[in-house]
């Protein structure tokens, strides 16, 4: 039987330092045995690395950033659509995801799928909201505190002892051991991300990871746990390891179980030494080292496909354990046409 | 105490923790004794071998010994029910 022939248009194919998950994303689904793929490419910046990988995309176009407006972002989308006819649209930013949860009815009329979260599924697992989402769904996390404002520090001063973790709303963690560094950091990423700025207690441990995919009645569909190996300075993964740790599947399964879960995640644990786990964040999104769990067997991004297509899929249980991935920086030599091409036409 | 069963011990020293995704590096004594222990053999039985295998007395396998299975069990690659128990 030959292969089904869809038209998959792919957000986040900046393969920097910090990675989004398009290009491993579209890797997973080129392997497919059942999908054979027209890759539309798109991106907010033009040196974004996937524009210029041989062989990854069939076609590029620039997109405005969701912060201009959802309406501008989606119109786009649509004309994008009338030239490319797209199947399915997998966006792969947290930024970027409430534009296409919204809009995900006005898209679907013209064709276009997604396999995304619902929007309650989105807001209450936010960051600020982690407290009441451990106590809704028995899970344990970290406690926290949202900043509006630097004069609150002393209430959080209150509550935690140092060090503890600053966060931005959808990106950006830092350390900071006393209040000169808790200001800086909110200075930081309040700037960047806006407020609030959330605070929470450090917790000591490992960090581990699993990437899931629930197919939005309660089932997992996919679920690979992994162990961060080496860590850059931006704390992404740049080597990784899946784990045979079934507490960890036993939470994912809980978490997607009891929320009816729908669309990719990563969920961000801290295992401490006493072998408890507190889950310190949920990514609504596939994550960028997702082609490790294809590596291992799990080929979730072309299970989202499928889901998103309508079709039937079998949940994967088993994985290769001890199979790991490691990243690394390549220097691509490209023609200045590409460039200018995306740069002045806005796509290739 | 026995050897947690998610740790994988290749032929040349190499220690893989599946469940935690640690690895370590064995030199040739600290395989040969953790082969020892995973065949399940009593400390006793274990000093006995080492004693006439290498160059070392009693006591100092001893010592050497509790500190080589206090970083096992730091390391979750061997669990010990009883404290008391070094069967």
């Amino acid at each position: 039987m030959g292969k089904q022939r869809i038209r998959l248009a792919v957000t986040g194919l900046n393969n920097t330092d910090s990675p989004g998950p398009g290009v491993p994303f579209i890797r997973g689904v080129k392997e497919s045995d059942i999908f054979d793929v027209h890759i539309i490419g798109l991106v907010y910046e033009n040196l974004e690395p996937g524009i210029y990988m041989e062989g990854l995309c069939d076609r590029i176009f620039q997109i405005p950033y969701p912060s201009s407006g959802s309406d501008e972002l989606i119109e786009r989308i649509e004309y994008i659509h009338q030239q490319e006819k797209i199947d399915v649209l997998v966006p792969n930013f947290d930024a970027e995801l409430f534009s296409f949860m919204k809009n995900e009815e006005r898209l679907r009329k013209q064709g276009i799928q997604t396999f995304l979260p619902t929007l309650t599924q989105f807001q209450e697992r936010e960051k600020h909201r982690l407290p009441e989402y451990g106590k809704k769904y028995g899970i344990r996390v970290p406690a926290s505190l949202n900043l509006g404002s630097l004069g609150q520090i002393t209430e959080m001063e209150d509550k935690f002892d140092y060090p503890v973790m600053v966060k931005g709303q959808f990106y950006d963690a830092i350390q900071a051991g006393n209040k000169e560094q808790v200001k800086q950091a909110f200075m930081k990423i309040s700037a960047k991300w806006g407020l609030p700025v959330i605070v929470q207690e450090f917790v000591s441990g490992t960090e581990v990871n699993v990437v899931a995919l629930g197919d939005g009645k309660g089932n997992t569909v996919g679920a690979v746990p992994m162990r961060k190996q080496y860590i850059t300075d931006k704390g992404k993964a740049w080597g990784g390891i899946t784990l045979a740790d079934e507490k960890m599947l036993e939470l994912t399964r809980s978490v997607i179980g009891q929320t009816k879960w729908r669309g990719g995640m990563e969920l961000e644990l801290i295992k401490t030494r006493a072998g408890e786990y507190y889950l310190v964040e949920i990514n609504p999104r596939i994550p960028a080292w997702v082609y490790l769990a294809v590596g291992a067997g799990q080929n979730i991004p072309e299970a989202l496909v499928k889901l998103a297509l309508g079709m039937e899929v079998k949940p994967m249980q088993a994985y290769k354990i001890g199979k790991m991935f490691v990243r690394y920086s390549y220097d691509m030599i490209v023609d200045l046409e590409k460039f200018a091409a995306i740069s002045m036409n806005k796509e290739i | 105490m026995e050897i947690v069963k998610e740790v994988k011990i290749s032929e040349n020293g190499f220690v893989f923790n599946s469940k935690t995704g640690d690895s370590f590096n064995l030199n040739p004594t600290g395989l040969a004794l953790i082969k020892l222990i995973s065949e399940g053999k009593e400390l006793d039985e274990i000093k006995k071998e080492f004693v006439s295998a290498y160059e070392v007395d009693d006591l100092t396998f001893e010592k050497d010994f509790y500190e080589f299975f206090t970083l096992l069990k730091h390391h979750q690659i061997m669990v010990q029910s009883d404290p008391l128990e070094f069967k």
